[in-house]
């Protein structure tokens, strides 16, 4: 989007900022034609953040995030492939509903993430058979859905982050955090990262909830904005 | 020789019509001297040793099917369905936008926020489009999350359950009719032609029966796709051109004389002996498109 000559930022989050911004309903009910910094804690599909960038392609605006990576982002198998077709660093997974496919391919612990799109909840880690058992029903929603399965042979980290910055100091967190905002342009997101001999590698993503989000990290995300729209575009 | 992944859920085998159509997009491909093989959610790591993929389970991108779709696109594999089309159609709010932007003719259409759900906007509605209404979840399929309310009451008990998924909600205006036309779309051309009828005393192709889990279906009628009215087709391919040049089921009503589209579908209903009757070439075509 760089180059472009006004931004508008459209946010559910009360912002400390001198910038304009516009909530999402009334954006909803305008047809501008700007540049489109959707600013929410969660973009999930059919949700009012998704429905923002929705709204704004509709009408022919650029927009960040697109529709598109605001599902891929959120669907972990895709944003897996995504992120390592872009050098983020990941760790071997499988897409099943199969607990006897899970145990076939690793070995104890295994850490389980839903593949559906609807819960906030991270992860589960499985240590013996009969918790994979009940993991991957509770999370598949009754065998509904595919679970993803992910080996833990490392230490698991989960960080906050906002446009591409982790609120977490380490340098390999933070390149993780850039390179996935890079790949999908997710403003507010919460990663889960897998710390392994020392190196990071992307696990999953999920949307942060509105008291996640802290006064400091208010303050960071409202920088960052009217940086934006100082500028007048997006790197 | 083409190694097509065909890939499906254990509900598409449980009619026997839809096993029998799977069956013959497997001897038409081996016909045409290609690979054809099922292949269930937990065969996912498989995608990368075919070219092409056949989706045939039930596509939303909340489904194991749009992942499929979307890690099959993003390794450079030929997909029906591609995941744009899934996403544009498994979203009714998405679709009807479209077709406002591009002018395509279809049924009178509002969507309705979450937080605009009050009595004075319902009352509007009412004026607007008269009872009964049709009020439709934006993730609709076979004929379901699609409901007819004609007081106040009934249309906030319908909104509530549709806005537990999606912040938005589709509201037309209720057009009766015997049946719906259904026009199968693949890349750009005419496919097969049928008329979805409505079973007796009711008002859509598919409705649950009270108080039990299963559902009636109207009778499928096939026509000759050349045999089919011109302004059907026309209407049909522009509905589809604003989403894809994958493989869609259009579903129009005739008013007036006239054809306004209802909804466009990827990954249309293909059940042997209903769809392909009049045109058995349909499974020949799609593997052809496929293996191009």
């Amino acid at each position: 989007m760089s180059g472009a000559l006004c931004v508008l930022v459209v946010s559910n989050i009360d912002l400390k900022t001198n910038v304009a911004v516009t909530k999402p309903s009334a954006f909803l009910k305008s047809s501008v034609r700007d540049c489109i910094l959707n600013v929410n804690n969660d973009y999930r599909y059919m949700k009012l953040g998704y429905y923002v960038s929705l709204h704004a392609e509709i009408l022919g605006n650029k927009v960040v995030p697109t529709t598109e990576n605001a599902v891929d982002a959120y669907r972990l198998p895709i944003l897996l492939v995504r992120a390592s077709k872009n050098n983020v660093p990941t760790m071997p997974y499988i897409v099943t509903d199969s607990v006897k496919q899970i145990m076939a391919e690793f070995k104890f612990p295994i850490v389980v993430f839903a593949v559906n799109p609807f819960s906030f909840e991270g992860y589960y880690v499985a240590k013996n058979r009969s918790a994979l058992y009940r993991v991957v029903k509770s999370l598949s929603m009754n065998y509904r859905y595919a679970v993803c399965a992910q080996p833990l042979n490392g230490e698991m980290v989960s960080c906050k982050s906002f446009f591409g910055r982790s609120n977490i100091e380490d340098a390999s967190i933070g390149e993780i955090a850039e390179k996935v905002y890079k790949t999908f342009n997710i403003p507010i997101c919460k990663l889960h990262i897998q710390y392994v001999d020392g190196k990071a590698h992307l696990c999953s993503l999920q949307p942060l909830e509105m008291e996640e989000i802290s006064p400091s990290d208010l303050n960071e995300i409202s920088k960052t904005v009217s940086r934006f729209s100082e500028k007048g575009g997006f790197d | 020789m083409t190694r097509i992944a065909c890939f499906v859920e254990k509900y598409n085998f449980s009619y026997s019509e839809e096993a029998g159509a799977l069956q013959n997009f497997k001897r038409a491909a081996e016909s045409m001297g290609h690979e054809f093989n099922f292949m269930f959610r937990n065969g996912l790591s498989e995608i990368p040793k075919y070219d092409a993929v056949f989706i045939r389970a039930t596509t939303d991108p909340l489904y194991t099917a749009y992942v499929v779709s979307k890690t099959a696109w993003e390794l450079g594999l030929k997909v029906v369905d591609d995941p744009e089309s899934i996403r544009v159609c498994a979203n009714k709010v998405h679709q009807y936008r479209l077709f406002e932007k591009y002018d395509v003719p279809r049924i009178p259409t509002l969507f309705l926020n979450k937080e605009e759900f009050h009595h004075r906007t319902i009352e509007e509605i009412f004026e607007l489009f008269g009872k009964p209404i049709v009020l439709k979840a934006p993730y609709t399929s076979f004929s379901k999350y699609v409901e007819k309310v004609a007081c106040e009451t009934s249309f906030r008990d319908v909104a509530k359950r549709f806005f537990r998924r999606s912040d938005f909600i589709v509201v037309q205006k209720f057009m009766p009719s015997r049946f719906d036309w259904r026009v199968g779309v693949l890349n750009n051309q005419v496919l097969y032609v049928c008329k979805y009828m409505m079973p007796k005393g009711k008002w859509k192709h598919g409705v649950k029966r009270r108080g039990k889990p299963s559902f009636i279906w109207g009778r499928t009628v096939s026509l000759k796709r050349d045999n089919a009215p011109q302004r059907l087709k026309e209407v049909a391919l522009k509905a589809c051109s604003v989403v894809g040049k994958g493989l869609y089921g259009v579903d129009i009503k005739e008013v007036n004389g006239d054809y306004v589209v209802v909804e466009v579908n990827d990954n249309p209903s293909i059940y042997s002996g209903y769809e392909d009757y009049r045109n058995k070439d349909i499974y020949e075509k799609i593997i052809k498109y496929l293996t191009e």
